[in-house]
C-alpha cells in the first residue's frame, strides 16, 4: 500500500517538527482567540459598548433634559463623564480618547419650534470610521426626532399623539433635520471635513505590510546559514554585530522605500482611479521619525525571526502568522475602541499599535514630533530588545 | 604551525565529547591529512581551529598565537574552505569575490592582485561575470576554494574539497593544493578519498570518535604505527602438524588457509619464513604490513558502519 506508506511518512515527518506542530496548531488557535475577541459582537448588549462620548448640556431646559435622558437610554453607545472644559472633552476626541462629543447649545429646548432652530453638535473623532460615525448619526437623528415630536405633540391630547404623521400638532419631522450638526475634528488645509477612507486605511496596511519585510529577510538568512556562508564571514573574522548590522541596514533602506512608494499610492494612484487622496498631515518630520522607528521595529523582528527558526518554512508561516496577531491586537484589523477592554489594553502592547497610533497622530490628528515622541520611543525600544536577543542567539549558535 | 593539547570539546547538550584529548601537532609548511569516517569529529576540530566553536578545554596554538584568546589575530592569515558550496549562488564569481574580498577589508589597491591570484590559482578567468549559480559542481568547487585565498593564508583548512566532481576537476583542484603547498602555505585538508590523501599528504592523522588513533607520515603509518602486521595466503590449507609448527610463533591467528601476525618482528618474519619452507607450505600472496591507505584506516577504524 504506496499510498498508506506515504500518509505514515508524512505524519511521522510532521510529529518530529516541534516547529511546525506549533505553527499548524498553536498559533491558529492563538489566532482564534484573538480575533473573536477582538471581534466580538460589540453592540450585543449594554456590557459591551464600545463606542463612548462627551455630552454636554449647555441648555438645561425641560427638553435637553428629555434629550439626554433618551441618549442615556441608548444601550449602544456610553456616555463619558463630562469632567472638564468643553475644549479640552474636544481634544480628548480628537485624539481618540472618546469617538464623539455631543454638544446641546444654550437656548436649544426654547429655539426648538421657532424659525431659526438651533443645532445640537456632534463632533467626530478623526479616527472614527464612515460606518460607526453613520450609526451614531443615525441614532441621534432619531432621538432628535423623537424629543422634537414629543416636544410639539405636548400641547395635544395625549389620545391624539403619535409618531406617523408628517405633521402633528404643527410638528414637522423635516424640521428635525435642522437639529443636528455633525461634523468630523478632522481637518484639511484649516477646513473641518470627514477624513476619507484612504487617510483612515493608509496608515493601518502601510504597518501591516511593512512587518512583512520579516520573509525575504529571515529566509534569506536561513538560506546563508544552511549553505555555509555565515560560518565563512564568521571564520573570516565577522562579528555577530556586524552580521546583524549587515541585515539591518539595506532592509531598513528597503522598509522605508516601501513607505514612501506606498504613502504615492494613497496621494497619487488613489485619486487617479476614482479614490479619495491621501493627505501626508503637517509635520513631515514626524512622519519620518515615526517611519524610522516602525522600520528599525520590523527589520529588528524580522532578525529576530531569522535567529530564532530553522528553515526558509518555518520562517515564511512564523512572520504570517504573528503579524496576522500582532495586527490582530493592534487595532490594525478591528478598531482598538470597538475591542472589549481586556484586548484594548493587551493591544497596548503590540508594536503595530504604537506604530498605527504614530502615523494617525500625524495623518489624522495633526500631531507633530511632540506627539509621535512616545511611540517612536517604544518603537525603537522594541526593537532594540528584538536585535539584543538575536546577537545572543547568533552568539548562541557558535556553540552549536 | 598547529600544537593541540588535551583538546576536549562537547556540544550543548550532547551526552558524549565530540572530540576527547585530543594532541596533535602540525608542522609549518606540512600538508596534513585528516582522514576518519563521519562522525569522527574532523570538522568539529577544524571549526574549532578555525574559530567557528568555542569553549573547548586544552590548549591550542596556532603560529605560536594562543585560541581563543587570540582568535582575530590567527583569522587573519588562516582561512576555512568550508565544505558547503559557502557563497551567494545568485552573485556572480567576481561579485562574490568582491563580496568577500570587501569582508576582509583588503584594500582597494591590493583587491586586484588579490582578485587575479585567486581567480588564477582556481582555474576561473573566463567566468568571472557567470553567476555562480549556472556554474557546474566542480567550477563551484573552485569558486570555494578562490575565495579561501583571497586574504593569501599561511594556514589553509580544506574541508572535503573534492566532494562530488569530475576526476578533472579533481585533479585541478588537488594540483592547485599542492602549488599553494609548495609556496609555503600550510595545509589541513580532509576527505574519504584515501587515494587523494596518500597522493597527496605529507602527513596523516586518522580521528575516530573524538580521538587522534594515528599520526605521521605516510611510510611511518603504513610501516611503524600498524606494527609490522604480516598477513601469509597459503596455496592449501595447514594440516594439524603444519599448525601446531607455526604456533611456536605467539600470536599467530588462522583463517582458513590465511596466517595472520598482527605484531610481526624482523626476527618472528624469517622464522615464519623458515617455518613454511620446512613444512612444504606454499605462499600464494604476502602483506607485511599495510600495502595502501585505506587498509590502514579500516584495520584502525574498524569495519563496521559508523552512521
Amino acid at each position: 500500500m504506496p499510498v498508506l506508506a506515504l500518509v505514515s511518512k508524512e505524519l511521522k515527518l510532521l510529529v518530529r517538527d516541534w516547529h511546525a506542530l506549533l505553527l499548524l496548531f498553536v498559533m491558529p488557535a492563538v489566532f482564534i482567540l484573538v480575533m473573536s475577541l477582538a471581534l466580538q459582537d460589540s453592540f450585543a448588549s449594554h456590557q459591551s459598548v464600545r463606542v463612548h462620548y462627551y455630552l454636554v448640556d449647555a441648555d438645561i431646559s425641560p427638553v435637553s433634559v428629555a434629550l439626554v435622558k433618551r441618549l442615556g437610554s441608548l444601550n449602544e453607545f456610553k456616555i463619558l463623564p463630562a469632567d472638564a472644559p468643553v475644549a479640552e472633552l474636544i481634544d480628548r476626541v480628537r485624539h481618540d480618547r472618546a469617538q464623539f462629543i455631543i454638544r446641546i447649545p444654550a437656548g436649544f429646548g426654547k429655539a426648538m419650534q421657532s424659525e431659526k432652530p438651533l443645532a445640537v453638535q456632534m463632533l467626530a473623532g478623526p479616527d472614527v470610521e464612515p460606518a460607526i460615525y453613520k450609526l451614531f448619526e443615525v441614532a441621534l437623528h432619531d432621538v432628535l426626532a423623537r424629543v422634537y415630536l414629543q416636544a410639539t405633540m405636548a400641547p395635544l391630547p395625549s389620545q391624539m399623539t403619535g409618531t406617523d404623521g408628517m405633521a402633528i400638532g404643527g410638528g414637522n419631522l423635516d424640521a428635525a433635520d435642522k437639529l443636528l450638526d455633525a461634523q468630523s475634528l478632522y481637518q484639511e488645509g484649516g477646513v473641518s471635513m470627514r477624513p476619507s477612507s484612504v487617510q483612515q486605511n493608509v496608515p493601518a496596511w502601510l504597518l501591516f505590510a511593512m512587518f512583512f519585510i520579516a520573509i525575504p529577510l529571515s529566509t534569506t538568512w536561513v538560506q546563508e546559514r544552511q549553505q555555509g556562508t555565515y560560518a565563512r564571514l564568521r571564520s573570516m573574522g565577522l562579528s555577530a554585530r556586524a552580521l546583524l548590522l549587515g541585515k539591518l541596514l539595506p532592509y531598513l533602506a528597503v522598509n522605508l522605500l516601501q513607505v514612501v512608494l506606498m504613502l504615492a499610492v494613497g496621494v497619487f494612484v488613489v485619486p487617479w482611479i476614482g479614490g479619495g487622496r491621501l493627505t501626508l498631515g503637517h509635520a513631515p518630520l514626524a512622519l519620518c521619525l515615526i517611519a524610522v522607528a516602525v522600520s528599525f521595529a520590523s527589520v529588528a523582528y524580522a532578525l529576530l525571526i531569522a535567529n530564532l527558526v530553522s528553515t526558509s518554512e518555518q520562517a515564511t508561516i512564523f512572520t504570517g502568522v504573528s503579524n496576522l496577531l500582532m495586527a490582530a491586537v493592534g487595532g490594525i484589523m478591528v478598531p482598538r475602541f470597538l475591542m472589549p477592554p481586556m484586548m484594548q489594553a493587551l493591544s497596548q502592547f503590540s508594536p503595530m499599535s504604537w506604530g498605527l497610533q504614530g502615523f494617525l497622530d500625524v495623518f489624522l490628528h495633526r500631531g507633530g514630533l511632540k506627539t509621535v515622541a512616545p511611540q517612536a520611543a517604544y518603537l525603537f525600544a522594541f526593537g532594540l530588545a528584538c536585535l539584543t536577543i538575536a546577537g545572543i542567539l547568533l552568539s548562541m549558535r557558535k556553540r552549536k | 604551525m598547529i600544537e593541540v593539547e588535551g583538546l576536549s570539546f562537547r556540544y550543548p547538550g550532547a551526552e558524549h565529547e565530540a572530540i576527547r584529548g585530543l594532541s596533535l601537532r602540525v608542522r609549518r609548511g606540512s600538508l596534513f591529512g585528516l582522514l576518519g569516517p563521519n562522525g569522527s569529529g574532523k570538522t568539529t576540530l577544524i571549526s574549532i581551529l578555525t574559530g567557528l566553536l568555542s569553549s573547548p578545554s586544552g590548549q591550542i596554538r596556532i603560529d605560536g598565537k594562543i585560541l581563543p584568546a587570540q582568535t582575530r589575530e590567527i583569522q587573519v592569515f588562516s582561512a576555512l574552505v568550508p565544505q558547503d558550496y559557502a557563497f551567494y549562488l545568485r552573485l556572480s564569481v567576481m561579485e562574490n569575490l568582491r563580496f568577500f574580498g570587501g569582508v576582509l577589508a583588503i584594500p582597494a589597491a591590493e583587491l586586484r592582485d588579490r582578485l587575479s591570484e585567486a581567480l588564477a590559482v582556481a582555474g576561473l578567468e573566463s567566468f568571472t561575470a557567470v553567476r555562480a549559480e549556472h556554474l557546474s559542481g566542480g567550477l563551484k568547487r573552485r569558486l570555494n576554494l578562490a575565495i579561501g585565498l583571497l586574504n593569501r593564508p599561511q594556514l589553509l583548512f580544506l574541508d572535503e574539497p573534492t566532494v562530488g566532481i569530475d576526476p578533472q576537476s579533481r585533479h585541478f583542484i588537488l594540483d592547485a593544493i599542492k602549488r599553494l603547498n609548495a609556496h609555503g602555505t600550510t595545509v589541513v585538508y580532509t576527505s574519504h578519498y584515501m587515494q587523494e590523501v596518500e597522493m597527496l599528504c605529507d602527513e596523516i592523522g586518522i580521528l575516530d570518535d573524538g580521538s587522534l588513533l594515528a599520526c605521521g607520515t605516510l611510510q611511518q603509518l603504513l610501516y611503524d604505527t600498524a606494527g609490522h602486521a604480516l598477513t601469509v595466503t597459503l596455496t592449501a590449507l595447514p594440516t594439524a602438524q603444519q599448525r601446531a609448527a607455526l604456533n611456536a610463533i605467539a600470536g599467530i591467528d588462522y583463517q582458513d588457509n590465511e596466517i595472520r601476525l598482527d605484531k610481526c618482528s624482523e626476527n618472528d618474519l624469517k622464522r615464519i619464513i623458515a617455518i613454511l619452507t620446512v613444512e612444504g607450505l606454499g605462499i600464494d600472496r604476502m602483506q607485511y604490513g599495510y600495502g595502501n591507505l585505506e587498509e590502514l584506516f579500516l584495520h584502525l577504524t574498524g569495519r563496521q558502519l559508523k552512521d
